[in-house]
This record gives C-alpha cells, sequence and structure tokens, in this order.
C-alpha cells in the first residue's frame, strides 16, 4: 500500500505558453515562481510550486503526489507493478523539471498521469499572488476516468486513499483529513476534468464570482455548495478546456473519530449542487435533465 | 421619547390583491394567516401576521412599531403633537384589523405613514412556511426620506433609534442589538423603500437566488454582502415596485457604550463587499 503525503502539482501541457501564463497570472491570481522557453511554475502556498504549465500537448496531464522516503518511493513501485501497470523511473531532466529528488511516474487505468515524487521543493519565501483571490493553497483535483472501478482501486487498494461518498459512479477519496482531495469522474477521456485551490473562505467566493463576471469571464459551475462534502465553490473555464476551481468550508474526517461508511448520491444535478446553480459540465449533470 | 420596541407589521395597498398573494406565498414564501375578502394577513415567524396586503391604493402603506404599554400611546401622542404632527387614535374596529390592543397613527417628517401598536398579537401555531426560503422573521423596513438629516433627528432624538452606520447620509438605526431595523433612503418621495426577511443562512440566500432566477423574479440586487452589517442578502421585486429583501448573518451590537457608527461611501461597495450592484433607484447616486 503507497501512503499518500500530500498532492504537490499538477503539470499541464499547452500550446499556448503565454496565454497560460497570463491566464494562471491574471485570471486565478497565482504568483510565478520561475518561467522558462518550455514551462512555467506557479506558487499557490508553501510549496516551491503547484502548478506548471508545460509547452506541448493540452492531453499531457500529470498529477504530482509526495511519498515519504526512499523505501517507500520503492515498494510504491513494486505495488503498481503487481497491480499491473507499467512504471517509468525518473530522469534527470524530469527531476530538474519537477524539482524533486526523485520520482516515478505511471498512468492509471483511467488515462492520468501520476508521478510519485520524493523530496519536492518546499518555498522559504511565502506565497504572493498576483492579485486577491483569496487563495490559501492548491486543494486537489477532480479527474476524469475511462475506467472508474479501476481508478477507485487504484485510489483505495494501491494509493491508500478512503472512499468519502459517491455520487453515481463518481467517487470522492479523501487521502488526509478533509472529504475529499480527488474525486473520479466517469469520461469518455483521460485525464483531469478541475484543478481546485482552496480560498478563505464565502466572500472571497463571492467576491471571485464577480470579479470573473466583470472580467466576462465564463464559469462552468457555481457559485455552489456540494453536498456531499458541504464545500463551495466556483469552477471556471481555464485554457485549453481545463476548468479551475476556488474551494472553501466542507467537512473535515478528525482522525480519532469513528469514520462513517461512505454515502451514496444520485447521480443527478441536485447532488453536484445544493444551490442549483448553474452548471456546464456534463460530468455533474444528469442526462435529460435540464441544463 | 417614543420607545420603539420592535418592529411589528407592514400593511400594503393593492389593486391586485390575488396577484400579490400569488407573489406572496408562492415567491416570497410567506404563510397565509387569515384571508378576507378585501385583505390579507401573513405570517413569517411567531407573531400572528407581519405583513397585510390590502385592496386599496398603493401609495397606501404604513409600518407598526411595537411599544410597550397604552400609556406610552398617550405620552407619544403629546409629544407628536406638541413637535406638529398630526396624531390619531385607532378607532377599536382599526385595533382590531391591525390584531392590536392599541394603536396610534402619525406621519414622520417625510411623510411615511407610522402606527404605535400595544400587545400586537402572537400566535401559538408555529410558522409553516409555503415554500423553503427559510425565513426566519420580519426583521426590517426601509423608508423613504426627503431629508435624511432632519428625518435622522426624528427617528434618534424623539424616538430611541440610535445610528449603526451611515451610507452616504442614508442613515441605518437600530432600536435594539439588531444592526438595523429602519434605514433611511433619501429619494423624493415618502413610501416603504424595502421589506426585509432574516433567512437562516447564506445557503438560503443563495438558493433563492437561483429559485426566483428561475421564475424570471427581477432580482435588483445581490445575492452581495453588506459590509455595514455584514448580512448576506438578495433584493428583489414585488408587486406595485416593492422590493424585498432576504439577507442572513446581521451584525448585532451589544455594547452600546463602546459601539461608534462608521461612515460608508454611497457607491456600489459602501452596499455590498462582494461586487454586486444595484439596480434599485435608491441605493444608486
Amino acid at each position: 500500500m503507497i501512503s499518500v503525503e500530500q498532492l504537490r502539482y499538477v503539470r499541464l501541457g499547452t500550446p499556448d505558453l503565454e496565454r497560460a501564463v497570463a491566464f494562471a497570472r491574471r485570471i486565478v491570481g497565482l504568483e510565478l515562481v520561475g518561467q522558462d522557453d518550455d514551462q512555467a511554475w506557479f506558487r499557490s502556498d508553501y510549496r516551491d510550486h503547484t502548478l506548471v504549465f508545460v509547452a506541448g500537448d493540452p492531453a499531457d496531464q500529470t498529477l504530482g503526489i509526495e511519498v515519504r522516503d526512499p523505501a517507500s518511493l520503492e515498494s510504491a513501485r513494486a505495488d503498481l507493478e503487481a497491480a499491473g501497470l507499467v512504471v517509468m523511473a525518473g530522469d534527470e531532466a524530469g527531476r530538474r523539471a519537477r524539482k524533486v529528488k526523485d520520482y516515478i511516474s505511471f498512468i492509471s487505468p483511467g488515462g492520468l498521469r501520476i508521478d510519485l515524487v520524493l523530496r519536492p521543493l518546499h518555498s522559504g519565501w511565502r506565497y504572493f499572488p498576483t492579485r486577491d483571490a483569496g487563495i490559501t493553497g492548491f486543494h486537489g483535483v477532480a479527474i476524469r476516468s475511462t475506467d472508474i472501478k479501476g481508478d477507485e482501486r487504484l485510489w483505495t487498494a494501491v494509493l491508500s486513499g478512503l472512499v468519502s461518498d459517491w455520487v453515481g459512479e463518481a467517487a470522492y477519496i479523501r487521502t488526509d483529513d478533509r472529504h475529499h482531495r480527488i474525486s473520479l469522474h466517469p469520461s469518455t477521456t483521460g485525464g483531469l476534468l478541475e484543478v481546485q485551490f482552496e480560498i478563505e473562505g464565502l466572500d472571497q467566493l463571492m467576491q471571485n464570482a464577480y470579479w470573473l463576471r466583470a472580467a466576462q469571464w465564463k464559469l462552468l459551475h457555481g457559485p455552489g455548495r456540494q453536498p456531499a462534502s458541504g464545500q463551495i465553490f466556483l469552477t471556471f473555464q481555464g485554457v485549453d478546456d481545463m476548468a479551475f476551481s476556488y474551494v472553501a468550508e466542507g467537512d473535515r474526517f478528525a482522525p480519532d473519530q469513528p469514520q462513517r461508511l461512505p454515502r451514496q448520491f444520485a447521480h443527478a444535478r441536485s447532488s453536484f449542487c445544493s444551490w442549483s446553480s448553474e452548471c456546464a459540465m456534463i460530468e455533474y449533470a444528469a442526462e435529460g435533465e435540464p441544463t | 421619547m417614543i420607545n420603539l420596541r420592535d418592529v411589528s407589521y407592514c400593511r400594503l395597498g393593492t389593486r391586485d390583491l390575488e396577484g400579490a398573494i400569488v407573489f406572496t406565498t408562492e415567491i416570497l414564501g410567506l404563510e397565509i394567516a387569515e384571508r378576507h375578502k378585501k385583505a390579507v394577513y401573513f405570517r413569517s415567524d411567531a407573531r400572528t401576521h407581519t405583513l397585510c396586503y390590502f385592496e386599496g391604493d398603493p401609495a397606501d402603506q404604513a409600518v407598526a412599531f411595537e411599544v410597550a404599554a397604552a400609556a406610552d400611546l398617550d405620552q407619544a401622542g403629546a409629544e407628536l403633537e406638541r413637535l406638529g404632527h398630526s396624531v390619531r387614535r385607532g378607532t377599536a374596529q382599526e385595533c382590531e384589523l391591525r390584531k392590536v390592543r392599541d394603536m396610534v397613527a402619525f406621519r414622520d417628517p417625510t411623510g411615511n405613514p407610522i402606527e404605535l401598536v400595544v400587545r400586537p398579537e402572537y400566535s401559538g401555531r408555529r410558522y409553516f412556511a409555503p415554500r423553503d426560503a427559510g425565513i426566519t422573521g420580519f426583521s426590517h423596513v426601509g423608508l423613504c426620506t426627503t431629508d435624511p438629516r432632519r428625518d435622522e433627528q426624528f427617528w434618534t432624538r424623539v424616538c430611541n433609534a440610535r445610528v449603526s452606520d451611515r451610507i452616504g447620509d442614508a442613515p441605518l438605526l437600530r432600536i435594539d442589538e439588531v444592526h438595523h431595523t429602519i434605514a433611511l433612503f433619501p429619494t423624493d418621495r415618502a413610501g416603504i423603500q424595502h421589506i426585509n426577511h432574516q433567512v437562516e443562512s447564506a445557503d438560503d440566500i443563495q438558493r433563492s437566488y437561483r429559485f426566483l432566477r428561475e421564475r424570471q423574479v427581477d432580482i435588483v440586487f445581490g445575492p452581495g454582502r453588506h459590509p455595514t452589517s455584514s448580512a448576506k442578502f438578495l433584493y428583489f421585486q414585488g408587486p406595485d415596485g416593492m422590493v424585498f429583501e432576504y439577507s442572513s448573518g446581521v451584525r448585532s451590537i451589544a455594547d452600546e457604550l463602546l459601539y461608534r457608527e462608521r461612515q460608508f461611501p454611497f457607491e456600489p461597495k459602501g452596499f455590498c463587499q462582494w461586487g454586486a450592484k444595484p439596480k434599485i433607484a435608491e441605493f444608486r447616486s
């Protein structure tokens, strides 16, 4: 079993690096910490970076997860191979790009590339945002999966996550005291659906909603509240079909409390938002329901 | 000094009583308490009624405030007459229509009809909402003022109101620990400017926003948050141009001695700290 220390970063390919950089800074409000011809790193918290835009194919998407030590990385390799996955060892160029000591990489059954990384860079300098979006850190991701059962198995049986709740076949997976860091959604293509940044609270969520509307930026879902987690969210268009979200509040699972059973919610619009906000994301809308 | 203890009800004339009933029950979410041929009473909390629509001129409106006892009415009447207001004691029939034991009626300096009432009726049965708007009760009124300085003096010197904050020259006035029960908005007419009901949570504000939008109700401000009272809010248009507000999380002022009113700008950011822009005439310069 591979113990997930924390989610570290998302790497996203983009054909237009300049446009992606402008989006991350001007719209999301992240801090640009470094840029070369091929990639740009962005900080959202104490981690050196949590988002990287890489010049290239937008289908090229990677989630980085930190593991504890070299022994964990070695046993992770064995666990993944035992689960029938092809594991690729990291090379020097890859380590430099990811700013980690070592890493291995594999593709999940549902089609997402995942890096397991060792000793990723921490920042000694505090996060200084480009605009006051109220970001407190990288929260998690929503994942598209072409093999939802296989991905759920990967996240629970191999990566030591726990299912907090299901909405239809979609699963919310927790890896720490939060209701979830990962959500898996059935889809026709594998990859990332949403990159989520946590913000301070409701005021910042609504301020961002008005700010994005005034900037005529496309909102995809929300402002709303997720019934399963109690999280408030605002999801908006990123570059290259990727969605970005601000999230806040939400349930926590105290580690010393007895763990409840995961609950099953119906695959319906109302299970994705209890404010019945407008939704343009097919993964969150039941078929046949009015949009 | 006229000691206002609470705001009790609003009375609104309308030429379309049926339309007002549909709006009040299906959109606003109040419970019909009593239905007469020419008037309908609505509940929003433990009281028998907090809103009455009656057949008549939409300009015919009144706001009632509760005072402690009949002696307060005598004193208030004398004080108001001394200041040149014409004061009328309510007849037995008028009291019965308002479900109060005693009352006087007068107009404030702008000309808003105000009623002072004694022992407004409470219900033994709890409020049961026709739709789940999360309403916890009728809470405050916005009143039109043609001279905010003069009217602030009236409400704070002749009555017991205190200024909690000002947006431009518009004072938000409290009569108890609730940040405001009366708000005065400068304009060129008399009348009730808006009627507020409290709802349980910010979730209710957001749900109602979607609910009202789906029903093509004209949302005139919000969802937003007042920097003054810290309440989350939503304003929308009712019958005869009346503006209704839902809000949640209004600030409580516990320490009368230490609290100091603050001055906010009379512009959108003085009204909303989230970035909503009002479509309400009295909230725009």
